[in-house]
């Protein structure tokens, strides 16, 4: 093929245009893309280029992963399960009939502080086996309902929670009825720690998806227990911040939502008092409930998690890379070496 | 069955058959949309995604919003069925052209212009020279007193030469004026598609000549589509019309092809859905199993105790629905769009573009690239495709002296002229001969210039020729022809014609000198049929040598001779003939056997050699595409003598000395079967050593054996690398490119003329080269081609790169809807095998047509070779036609990518985003952004040659990602308000999305580079060999040697005996009805001559470069 056609032969279009021989009138102008002779970089897998690259990436991985290794170490973290060691000992044999009985529920937990913690301490609730993302769940909630007093009796996606009595549930949905209602109260050195509930829950949420003229109604007393009853129907929506905070569904079957701020530092050896209640059922199906505070880093609460696996990524790479480098040296292989095209070597096979 | 036409009659012939309106289209607008919905919908796939779209209206089971469904089917649904009704509107309006062509018809005994649509069987046309038949016809009276007229019938079975037809004896001698008021009956077969038979009666009523039936044959018509030739004009009453034409008849509906591509995509498809299923019932039963045991004691979920009737079924239907990605809905639109694109490039492409005509590559059919690259079986034409159907007359020998040579063609050869004007007689004898031993026709135009029309196209060259040495054929009066010699007007009266026959290989004229009175017998023919008779004395051996080398030169050759007769001889000869000649059994033995007295005691005058000019480039193309592996096979009318010669010449048989012919052929059905035997034991016997071995099978041996022994010709098929089928049909033709296919090979058939059209059509591809016989074969075929040349370009360049696009986009996009699918499953599992779907509708949907599919888009332009590295290592064709690059276990490469690529994605986002961030949007928008990273990796890693194009496309798409989401989470009323804000702002997420890039490229790219570089493909090592060191060339390759070939074998030196190998001899010259089954004077098999063409064509371009 002469690669010196294409362009004579669009030569001769255009002087063939002017001479007003339209025969090839249909024939594009010669174009690169048309032609598929856009220009490229082709580039291909050298050794110097491939090793090089893991090597590279090794060196990135592994300080990232040192880093927010000892972030997650600075972060102090204090998790008290209190399940189980809050039902009496009477009452362990039928957990399900406790927390669904009208007994007090109240339960004292101490908690050691066991580094220094700057403020703001997160205090999280953590709900294992809870599936907040299971399709019936998940969806059991009307947005618009949240929105606005108008939709009010948007309740058609709120099955089976949509109202109670004939009126409409707001909020309403398995999501908003099944509240988490356990509450805590800290004390340190006998006295009132205080607990910030403000601006737990986005900002994005209360201003915009839960609306500040929504107010709770209707909600009936079933015999099981979520905790929306238990919503101040005084206060609009966009105000019960633990209602946003539970209601922005969680992925994974555990999980920690928060619960307030603590906006004090706590020394090391501090013990806390918690005074809380009781109340949610997570007994029915061997839920686990936790109490949770904790500091923040810059890449979120304790996750060693990111810090193994980029130590582990940028371990592997920078061996892929020695491995590399040692079969180059011991097994060198020309690129591109024409008499291993099989045909060379035996004509007309295959 | 008959059918009863009434000549002439206006009342009887409106209704009973159709009218002469020809229909080509598929739908009407009535019909339309319900038919194409149908054909649309008896695919499987569209099948599905309708089901999966009706599922999805069901808004308990439904994960998404069912507008992510129906909108791309609607969108996919709409392109479908406009470019069909594009399409069928084009043949409507082509339909139209040729329906309302004007041409005259006897209306109530007046002739008149009427639409072609409006002509009704019994109709009489009249037509006027080199006016198309509208319709099939009988002939009722010509302008030539003898009742006959020329026909070319290329658009039929492809032949250019001239026909004549005949009107029958019934309608001899009836006046002009009466053959508007002819009344009469046919009687005729029901349309058939059978072009060689007519058998039909004609009687005409009285006052027409008697009541006798008189018997019709196919020399009495003219069929639909043929061009009269020669002939100031002829009449016909129309017997068949419309689509009920034998051409309409053998048209036969082209079916829609399907690549092989295509089949192998269908068929993952079908494992994929297999595998959907499994997971279906798995998770199915699974998530009812978790729904009896566990979600009963989830209070807050709230199942109720009794379900409904379908309780079992609600959970499956929902993982069916959330699975149904896994099948992308994409994949039809980016497959229908590159594939168009593919198309574009084609016809863009300006490598292709024919310079003399101007006419460019087109391919009709959009559809079908990828097959290009598999092709293994090439089916192709010879006249007019490998060569260009021009008869050149090139060399002669006369008298033991050669004329022409490599530089100049005997014409300008000074030696010649110079014998010319001094007058030798050996040489104004042997011009003779050329000018008058024909049935040429001269006609003059009123310039005086003097065009020549001929039944055959070597006799026009010779006259021709005759006329450029100054022995101009210049008038044919009656019986007497006029020859213009240096200004000298010669005539002659023809007494007899000895016609052509294939037996007797040779034709003679008996000509009277009108000047002295003396008769002559002037002969010309093949060697074999004149040199043997020679008078004794003469010595032949000159010329046999002088043939042996002009057959080697791939040159047709012919002998010319002569003789004075004696009056006495003649006139005892004369009486035989016509006797013979009017004898009627036997007659053609008889006739031939009467010849032969006459045809005896030649005086040789010499050889003439004639070129049927192969095409430009047709030995390289066939070398070139044979080294791609590709096969072979010529179907051509021609006879066998001559298709072999072509076939030397243009390196159908690879050129070293190995090649071998073994031919299958005999009169009868054990004639036939023994041959095929012996053909193929040696076949058997010659496949494992290196040799190129060819079969060679005429027409009537392939109609045996392709009846009664079928099997063991499809062996032999299979066997055979190369094959020549000489006198093949049409239908023939398509037989066998029926047989290939049965054989599970891709096959391309290539032809220029109206006998090709069945077997472009039937072949997996067919093209059509545009050439002299019309634009039939181009019109039907998927691919017009200027030049048979650009095959390769076509084959290596445009197939190879079509196919490995297509491989990468649709195991790309199967990859990339099981990664989001296997991500979804892996979800279902912590979501209580619910049927959850992490992501949200327009995250799904745009994942599935926006951020995945423009990015592989750009991919039509990925170049794994440079074209020049391909076009000098054919070789890699291989690749493609072993289907390398898409099969199932590439493709389980990919399935085991995607799963690899889901759990990376799915682990490092639950672990990264846990407890107090496993927030439901957060969640899915890292997952959703890993896999979106991921994918453009893989694009990346897997694109060859980035343009400007595929930057944009690929880390484009990775921004427009974020500007989109970006977008969509500014929006309050979406589940996403605010989601990509925050998650931007998060290093958490950054990290992230960093540890997953890299944690799922990392082990691909280090399996790639290993693969790459200790196991690498041919492509590889050429992709290496390109972009490190430039190209390299095959050690293997033939090109040096052809050069030191060259050096010491010039083609004028050929003379020189050969000593021939046995080898070269044909198997089987024993059989026993062959006197010489070698290329006509046992030209061996060797190929130095198309060698040295080779080479020097080669020298030749590489200096251009």
């Amino acid at each position: 093929m002469n690669s010196d056609t294409p362009s004579s032969s669009a030569g001769g279009t255009g002087s063939a245009d002017t001479t007003g021989a339209r025969r090839n009138s249909k024939r594009p102008k010669y174009s690169r893309f048309t032609q598929q002779e856009l220009p490229a970089c082709k580039p291909i897998l050298t050794p110097k280029w491939v090793i090089s690259a893991f090597l590279l990436v090794s060196v990135v991985f592994i300080p990232i992963g040192v880093v927010s290794l000892f972030a997650s170490q600075d972060v102090v973290e204090i998790v008290d399960r209190y399940d189980s060691d809050c039902i009496p000992a009477g009452a362990r044999n039928n957990k399900v009939g406790f927390i669904q009985g009208s007994q007090v529920k109240t339960c004292n937990r101490t908690l050691r502080v066991p580094k220094r913690m700057k403020q703001p301490i997160y205090v999280y609730y953590q709900l294992d086996n809870f599936y907040q993302n299971h399709r019936r769940y998940v969806k059991s909630r009307s947005d618009q309902q949240l929105r606005s007093p108008r939709n009010e009796n948007d309740t058609s996606a709120c099955k089976p929670e949509e109202n109670a009595n004939g009126m409409s549930i707001v909020p309403c949905g398995l999501v908003a009825w099944s509240l988490f209602n356990d509450t805590y109260n800290f004390t340190h050195n006998n006295q009132q720690l205080a607990i910030n509930k403000r601006d737990i829950s986005w900002k994005s949420d209360r201003d915009r998806k839960f609306g500040k003229e929504v107010y709770p109604k209707n909600f009936q007393n079933g015999t099981l227990i979520g905790g929306a009853h238990l919503l101040d129907p005084s206060k609009p929506l966009s105000e019960q911040e633990d209602l946003i905070v539970w209601m922005r569904t969680a992925a994974l079957p555990t999980f920690r939502k928060l619960y307030g701020k603590i906006e004090t530092d706590l020394q090391a050896g501090d013990v806390i008092d918690v005074t809380l209640e009781n109340n949610y059922n997570t007994y029915s199906f061997d839920g686990k409930k936790k109490l949770v505070l904790s500091t923040t880093s810059w890449l979120g609460g304790k996750n060693d998690f990111l810090g193994i696996a980029y130590l582990t990524v940028g371990g592997l790479c920078f061996f892929l890379a020695m491995v590399f480098i040692i079969i180059y040296l011991v097994k060198p292989r020309q690129l591109g070496d024409p008499s291993y095209l099989s045909w060379n070597r035996n004509p007309g096979g295959h | 069955m008959k059918r009863y036409i009434y000549i002439n009659d206006d009342d009887l012939a409106q209704d009973l058959y159709c009218d002469n309106r020809i229909s080509n289209r598929k739908y009407t607008i009535w019909n339309f949309l319900p038919k194409n919905l149908w054909e649309q919908f008896s695919r499987f796939m569209n099948q599905y995604f309708l089901l999966i779209a009706c599922l999805q209206l069901w808004s308990l089971i439904t994960p998404v919003n069912p507008a992510s469904t129906w909108g791309p089917l609607i969108f996919i649904f709409a392109v479908s069925a406009t470019k069909e009704a594009w399409d069928d509107y084009n043949r409507y309006l082509s339909d139209k052209k040729a329906n309302e062509k004007e041409v005259w018809v006897v209306r109530k005994g007046v002739k008149k212009l009427i639409q072609s649509q409006d002509i009704h069987v019994g109709n009489i046309v009249w037509l006027r020279e080199n006016d198309e038949v509208p319709c099939d016809l009988v002939l009722l009276g010509t302008a030539d007193p003898l009742g006959l007229c020329f026909v070319e019938t290329a658009a039929i079975d492809g032949e250019t030469d001239l026909k004549t037809r005949v009107i029958p004896s019934a309608c001899m001698g009836i006046d002009l004026e009466l053959l508007h008021k002819i009344k009469g009956v046919i009687e005729c077969p029901i349309p058939n598609k059978d072009i060689r038979r007519f058998d039909a009666n004609m009687r005409l009523f009285p006052p027409f000549l008697d009541n006798d039936v008189c018997p019709l044959t196919i020399k009495n018509t003219l069929l639909q589509s043929c061009y009269l030739r020669n002939t100031e004009w002829a009449c016909g009453v129309s017997v068949y019309t419309g689509n009920e034409t034998k051409l309409g008849m053998s048209r036969g509906i082209a079916e829609p092809k399907l690549t092989a591509v295509d089949a192998m995509i269908d068929k993952l498809t079908g494992a994929i859905f297999v595998f959907q299923i499994v997971v279906v019932i798995v998770l199915g039963i699974a998530g009812n199993v978790w729904k009896n045991t566990e979600a009963k004691k989830q209070w807050y979920v709230e199942y109720p105790n009794e379900g409904p009737w379908y309780e079992l079924l609600v959970i499956p239907l929902r993982f069916e629905l959330l699975c149904s990605i896994m099948i992308p809905i994409s994949i039809k639109v980016s497959l229908d769009l590159v594939k168009s694109l593919y198309a574009k490039f084609i016809d863009w492409d300006d490598q292709m573009v024919d310079l003399e005509t101007g006419t460019r590559s087109n391919a009709t059919n959009t559809a079908i690239s990828e097959d290009l690259g598999q092709v293994e079986y090439i089916l192709t034409d010879k006249t007019g495709t490998l060569t260009e159907n021009k008869m050149i007359f090139k060399r002669c020998c006369i008298r033991g002296t050669f004329y022409g040579n490599e530089n100049r063609d005997a014409l300008s050869d000074v030696e010649l002229l110079d014998a010319i004007s001094t007058g030798s007689t050996d040489v104004i004898q042997f011009l003779k001969v050329m000018a008058i031993c024909n049935t040429v026709v001269p006609i003059q135009s009123k310039t005086g210039a003097i065009s020549y029309k001929a039944l055959s196209q070597d006799e026009e060259a010779l006259v021709r020729a005759a006329a450029s040495l100054h022995m101009v054929f210049v008038n044919k009066n009656g019986n007497v022809l006029e020859i213009n010699f240096n200004g000298l007007l010669l005539r002659y009266e023809v007494l007899d014609i000895l016609e052509f026959t294939s037996d007797r290989k040779r034709m003679s004229v008996v000509v009277k000198c009108c000047l002295s009175g003396k008769i002559f017998l002037l002969s010309k023919g093949a060697d074999e049929a004149i040199l043997p008779h020679a008078r004794t004395g003469q010595q032949t051996r000159t010329f046999s040598e002088a043939v042996e080398q002009y057959a080697q030169l791939g040159l047709r050759t012919l002998c010319l001779a002569w003789r004075e007769l004696d009056y006495d001889e003649y006139q005892e000869w004369s009486l035989m003939f016509k006797e013979a000649n009017s004898i009627l059994v036997d007659r053609e033995w008889r006739v031939a056997e009467v010849c032969q007295r006459l045809e005896q005691n030649f005086e040789i005058l010499g050889v003439a050699a004639i070129e049927d000019r192969l095409q430009d480039g047709v030995p390289e193309t066939i070398s070139t595409l044979r080294k791609a592996g590709i096969n072979f096979w010529m179907l051509t009318g021609d006879k066998q003598s001559t298709a072999i010669q072509i076939a030397l010449s243009c390196n159908f048989i690879s050129p070293e000395p190995k090649g071998q012919l073994l031919l299958i052929n005999g009169k009868t059905e054990d004639e036939v079967c023994r041959s095929l035997e012996r053909v193929l034991l040696t076949m058997r016997i010659t496949n494992t050593e290196p040799k190129d071995v060819a079969f060679v099978v005429d027409g009537w041996a392939l109609e045996i054996s392709l009846k009664h022994y079928r099997k063991a010709f499809t062996e032999l098929a299979i066997l055979s690398r190369t094959a020549i089928c000489c006198r093949v049909t049409p239908s023939q033709k398509a037989q066998l490119v029926e047989l290939l296919k049965s054989c599970d090979y891709r096959t391309l058939a290539i032809g220029d003329g109206g006998n090709d059209v069945r077997m472009i059509q039937q072949a997996d591809i067919g093209v059509g080269i545009s050439g002299r016989e019309g634009l039939q074969a181009a019109r039907a075929a998927d691919y017009s081609i200027g030049k048979f040349r650009f095959l390769t370009r076509l084959i290596l360049v445009h197939g190879r790169y079509s196919y490995n696009r297509t491989a990468f986009l649709s195991q790309y996009s199967f990859y990339k809807s099981l990664l989001i699918c296997f991500i979804q499953i892996f979800f279902s599992f912590i979501s209580g095998v619910s049927g959850t779907s992490l992501f949200n509708s327009v995250s799904l949907m745009a994942y599935n047509v926006f951020y995945t599919s423009i990015p592989v888009l750009a991919s039509v332009l990925d170049k794994d070779l440079s074209e020049k590295t391909v076009m000098q290592h054919p070789q890699i064709l291989f690749y493609c036609q072993a289907g390398r690059l898409l099969n199932p276990s590439t493709f389980a490469g990919w399935f085991g990518r995607s799963l690899f690529h889901a759990i990376i994605v799915f682990v490092i986002t639950i672990h990264s985003y846990a407890f107090e961030k496993s927030e439901m949007e957060e969640v899915s928008m890292v997952a959703l952004s890993g896999c979106i990273w991921l994918q453009a990796f893989v694009v990346a890693l897997e694109t060859n040659s980035f343009t400007i194009l595929q930057h944009l496309a690929v880390w484009g798409n990775l921004v427009a990602f974020y500007v989109i989401n970006l977008i969509v989470s500014a929006i309050p009323s979406t589940g996403m308000y605010t989601i990509m804000f925050r998650l931007c702002r998060q290093p958490l997420y950054w990290t992230t999305i960093i540890l997953i890039t890299m944690a799922g490229m990392g082990p691909v790219l280090a399996l790639k580079y290993f693969r790459y570089t200790y196991r690498s493909s041919k492509i590889n090592i050429l992709q290496q060999a390109e972009r490190l060191g430039g190209p390299i060339l095959s050690l293997g390759n033939i090109e040096p040697q052809l050069r030191s070939l060259e050096k010491d074998l010039s083609p004028l030196s050929i003379s020189q005996p050969k000593n021939r190998n046995p080898v070269y001899e044909p198997l089987l010259s024993d059989s026993p009805s062959a006197t010489r089954r070698s290329i006509g004077p046992g030209t061996p098999f060797d190929y130095f001559q198309s060698q040295t063409r080779l080479s020097s064509s080669y020298l030749r371009n590489s200096k251009d470069n």
